[in-house]
């Protein structure tokens, strides 16, 4: 049974306009249901039942209101995998305010680095407090005291106490608040990556992740039955809204993973789909080449895929081959190879705009890269250099999108254009960002800078107009980059780019560098290489090939500044011999 | 300690000429070893040494003395 499209909703004895009434009803509903599956690698997974999750939710609730934290008050979490998260992040949401879940620094990011992060994210979202573990206090406490900072505190709810019971009365005052919210009101704010404030904070209402919710879940043929296993940070979108929200108000199970396990040992997430007969999970493209080419078979032995009835490729640009080697690979494992789907989105709309509906062969056209790259779909012929575009699916319900050209006017299908977008599940604008939100929103469209084409009402992502990085589904401003090699010594300021380039083996794109020097040496361009390297640790990237040129060799843009497009071409020409990479 | 064969293979596989590498370093102190590189390192020492490392005892190793104890024992060191 589709619980969320048949339910009657007269039969519910409470209201269904927000997140919060929406789990509560689902705890009612189906109490000893697992809602969520806390899993840490050789340890017995902790199972959260609807019943408990809300139980323990409302605790955290009362002491974000004894902690006087208001409503619409932007709440930070960050905090590593950990159960208590979960009814935390709930709980934020009981009393009116706002979780915005950011990734806890990595060892290699400088703790200056990672404050400025979130100086530039309380500069621009207006975040109001941190709720993250003891250890980070010390990089945090000097942004509080800063003048100009809106962060008014920080808070270590891990040590909370919620085992005693809460006080009746704050409780009743949290339940007032929690009825009082709306369905238009803010649910989270979303944050896209980046270090310098360039960060674009995405506010969802609580309306768009219920609209979200019904419409996904009838394009994905959600059930009673269905079971998601993730590995995915719930800082990325792909991670919060499909493997977290959207299991929650549906009223299933999620099995939540450690992110930092996973990319240790990858068979991890087929261990999770294997014991908990899990039947959807959801997958960067680079993950499909991690799962075929990392793992030995003698490793497999136990496992079996038999249960996945759909994995869900999205957060980067998907590529034929990765599927193939997925498919290869697994079909012996049990993958039906019907399985795999394709989703298209953006956290503008909540998620998806497009899915593949799994169980149905994946269209995939063989056409002209030469006419494509004029923006022309055509079939390959016998002498053409042949790309291979993998569909992402059709519009899901609630959507709407075209295909512009560079004024944003309709093109013909089988031209190329910028995709625009209308949903029943759009965002409310970047926060405190209204002149970022105008230049992207006009008449109720989105317009994403992704680049593609329709081809019988299914959709072909092919680029983007932006010049963002995606590494591995995380998604790097060049600019970020940029501005920290530019403060390397040797590297003539101003004269770097960052572009994103294709690693056919792992399936993503890797960082490239590519900056102007005076120095001739070969030991002197290596050490210069080791010292962008760690400049680029020090931000949390991993910059995979550095170009030298010399002075004057990167191609201005017309605002005077180097061009990544022209440079990024010009490097992977390879044929000057002027360049120098390692 | 670091013996001179397991530093060059991961030296080599990170594209690098040299790095201090002691039993304490951890991963995110060396250039290039970040998370989604890790198994390539670890898929390059296997292959160098022809050993197997099982994905749990890969999961325990905090840094690169784990690396070289564990390397130890499947060499029958």
């Amino acid at each position: 049974m589709n619980n969320f499209q048949n339910e009657d909703p007269e039969k519910l004895s409470i209201p269904e306009k927000t997140l919060w009434q929406r789990w509560e009803s689902n705890a009612q509903r189906n109490p000893k249901r697992e809602a969520i599956v806390h899993w840490v690698a050789g340890e017995e997974p902790i199972r959260w039942t609807y019943k408990n999750l809300i139980e323990t939710a409302k605790k955290f609730s009362v002491r974000i209101k004894e902690a006087g934290i208001k409503p619409g008050d932007v709440c930070a979490i960050v905090i590593r995998h950990n159960p208590y998260l979960y009814p935390l992040y709930l709980g934020i949401s009981r009393a009116g305010a706002l979780p915005a879940v950011l990734a806890y620094p990595n060892p290699r990011l400088h703790p200056d680095k990672f404050r400025q992060g979130l100086e530039g994210m309380s500069q621009r979202s207006g975040l109001d407090y941190i709720l993250t573990e003891r250890d980070l206090d010390p990089a945090i406490r000097p942004l509080i005291e800063k003048e100009g900072n809106t962060i008014k505190s920080v808070f270590f709810p891990l040590e909370w106490d919620i085992k005693t019971e809460i006080d009746p009365k704050v409780d009743a005052e949290v339940e007032q608040i929690a009825l009082s919210v709306k369905e238009t009101d803010p649910i989270l704010l979303q944050h896209s990556s980046g270090t310098t404030g360039l960060q674009k904070p995405v506010v969802l209402s609580h309306r768009a992740i219920l609209n979200h919710v019904k419409n996904l879940g009838a394009a994905l043929k959600f059930s009673e039955q269905d079971k998601i296993a993730s590995w995915l940070p719930l800082y990325h979108d792909f991670g919060l809204i499909a493997c977290f929200h959207i299991p929650l108000a549906y009223g299933i199970t999620t099995v939540q993973m450690n992110p930092f396990e996973w990319v240790l040992a990858p068979i991890l997430l087929l261990e999770v789909i294997t014991k908990e007969k899990a039947t959807l999970t959801c997958l960067p493209n680079f993950s499909y080449n991690v799962f075929a080419e990392k793992i030995h078979d003698d490793e497999l032995n136990e496992i079996s895929l038999s249960s996945l009835r759909a994995t869900v490729n999205s957060a980067e640009p998907i590529r034929y081959d990765s599927h193939q080697k997925f498919v290869a690979k697994f079909e012996k494992y049990g993958l039906n190879p019907l399985a795999l789907s394709c989703l298209y989105g953006m956290a503008e709309v909540t998620l998806a705009l497009t899915i593949h509906e799994p169980g149905k062969p994946i269209t995939e056209l063989y056409v002209d890269r030469n006419e494509l790259s004029k923006g022309v779909m055509k079939f390959a012929g016998k002498d053409s250099v042949v790309r291979v575009c993998v569909s992402s699916g059709k519009l899901i319900g609630g959507c709407d999108a075209r295909i512009v050209d560079e004024n944003r006017k309709d093109i013909p299908d089988g031209l190329v254009g910028e995709v625009a977008v209308k949903s029943v599940s759009m965002f409310d604008g970047y926060r405190n960002y209204p002149e970022k939100t105008a230049e992207v929103v006009e008449n109720g469209w989105y317009f994403s800078g992704d680049y593609g084409f329709i081809y019988k009402d299914e959709f072909f992502i092919i680029g983007r107009k932006k010049d963002l990085i995606i590494v591995a589904g995380k998604n790097i401003y060049p600019e970020d980059i940029e501005d920290t090699i530019n403060q390397v010594e040797g590297v003539i300021p101003g004269r770097v780019i960052a572009f994103g380039e294709e690693d056919e083996k792992m399936g993503t794109e890797q960082i490239a560098v590519v900056a102007e020097t005076k120095i001739e040496t070969e030991k002197e361009k290596n050490d210069l290489r080791l010292a962008i390297l760690k400049a680029g640790m020090a931000i949390d990237v991993n910059i995979h090939i550095v170009y030298f040129v010399p002075p004057r060799w990167l191609i201005k843009s017309s605002a005077g500044k180097p061009s990544r497009k022209a440079n990024k071409e010009r490097i992977l020409n390879r044929e000057d011999k002027q360049v120098w990479s390692r | 300690m670091i013996s001179q064969e397991l530093k060059k293979v991961i030296l080599n596989e990170l594209n690098l000429d040299d790095f201090d590498l002691q039993d304490e370093t951890m991963a995110p102190e060396v250039p290039g070893w970040d998370s989604l590189n890790h198994v390539n390192i670890i898929l390059a020492v296997e292959k160098f040494f022809s050993v197997r490392f099982k994905s749990y005892e890969v999961l325990r190793l905090k840094n690169v003395g784990d690396l070289q104890k564990l390397l130890d024992i499947k060499l029958g060191k």
